[in-house]
């Protein structure tokens, strides 16, 4: 009986949980570094990315100078952290595409999802349907280089939150 | 005495696992690593020795090495005569980008790949983090240093002229 009660309390709980926040599921995350010298000619990076715990193998593509990060099964980490990551090994972000899950019903330009602790902002999305996976590139400072957000500031003015430096807001574009 | 032997070949074993990932360093005889050339013939690293070596892990992606592929030319050119061996190792994944570089690059030393990234057993035996990534041995097949400046090369060649 008083096991029931619990196990009740516990789903409502949960209920409660799942209806304040948006759920959003990143398989994976493709990251362009910048730096003064040659980004891929260093290992640095790739052991940074390495070392988090919820990753769970790094794909390199030379060509692109990309790194993909692939995160454990049901485990990943927000945009934040990948980006501390390539700082510490001595780099910076040039580009940083999401491709990611959303778990709500419409996106719509102007459109904020709250994830965890984090607000996801969408600028610029002609209304789509948010269910099926696809590849958002963040538009943050330091996700972008430092002349694109010059001009992102620009052409964004009309989204107030942008100009707000707040690195748990993030700003995403559809690609 | 059973124990005794037992003990023997548990420190044996431990000890050739710790030779056989053991990074080299100052002092360390030039590894023995067999890698395919641009010829599909192998190569052993240490069939170099008796000569001034040059190792040089680089990749056709890597801008720098590139550039500095054309000192290494030029160097080449004018020391393998004096018992001077340059060995390119290239990381590179794709072997056609590998050997495109080597024609375009004019290289005529020695090219060997191991076609891993950073993952590759002698970029790891090496201890290769960053690309360009050189280091000279002497004609012993000691290392003597790693990312020598040209001028430490060209003493070291005179020194073991022959």
């Amino acid at each position: 009986m008083k096991n029931t009660a619990i196990k009740h309390l516990s789903l409502k709980l949960l209920v409660l949980l799942a209806g304040l926040t948006t759920q959003a599921q990143t398989s994976k995350v493709e990251i362009q570094a910048t730096g003064l010298t040659c980004s891929m000619c260093s290992n640095a990076i790739s052991k940074q990315l390495k070392s988090l715990t919820e990753v769970d193998s790094i794909g390199t593509d030379l060509n692109t100078n990309t790194f993909t990060v692939y995160f454990k099964k049901d485990e990943e980490v927000e945009p934040k952290v990948l980006k501390n990551a390539v700082e510490k090994a001595g780099f910076f972000v040039g580009s940083m595409v999401l491709t990611t899950l959303f778990d709500a019903q419409e996106i719509e330009d102007n459109t904020v999802i709250k994830v965890g602790g984090n607000t996801y902002t969408f600028i610029d999305i002609k209304n789509q349907k948010a269910d099926k996976v696809t590849k958002y590139r963040l538009l943050d400072k330091g996700y972008v280089t430092q002349k694109e957000y010059k001009k992102l500031l620009k052409s964004y003015s009309k989204y107030p939150s942008y100009t707000v430096e707040n690195e748990n807001n993030y700003h995403l574009k559809a690609l | 005495m059973f124990k005794i032997k037992n003990t023997g070949v548990a420190f044996l074993m431990i000890f050739s696992f710790s030779l056989a990932s053991a990074q080299i360093k100052l002092g360390s005889q030039l590894p023995n690593i067999q890698l395919q050339n641009d010829r599909n013939t192998t190569i052993k690293l240490n069939s170099f020795k008796g000569k001034t070596v040059l190792v040089d892990f680089w990749a056709s992606w890597c801008g720098p090495c590139r550039s500095a592929n054309k000192k290494l030319v030029k160097m080449y050119d004018q020391y393998k005569g004096q018992n001077f061996e340059i060995v390119g190792i290239s990381i590179d994944t794709d072997k056609t980008k590998w050997l495109k570089a080597i024609e375009k690059d004019k290289m005529k030393h020695t090219q060997l790949t191991d076609p891993k990234g950073f993952d590759a057993k002698s970029a790891i035996t090496f201890g290769v983090d960053a690309l360009p990534a050189t280091y000279l041995f002497d004609a012993s097949g000691k290392l003597i240093a790693i990312n020598p400046t040209e001028a430490q090369i060209i003493t070291q060649i005179k020194k073991n002229k022959k």
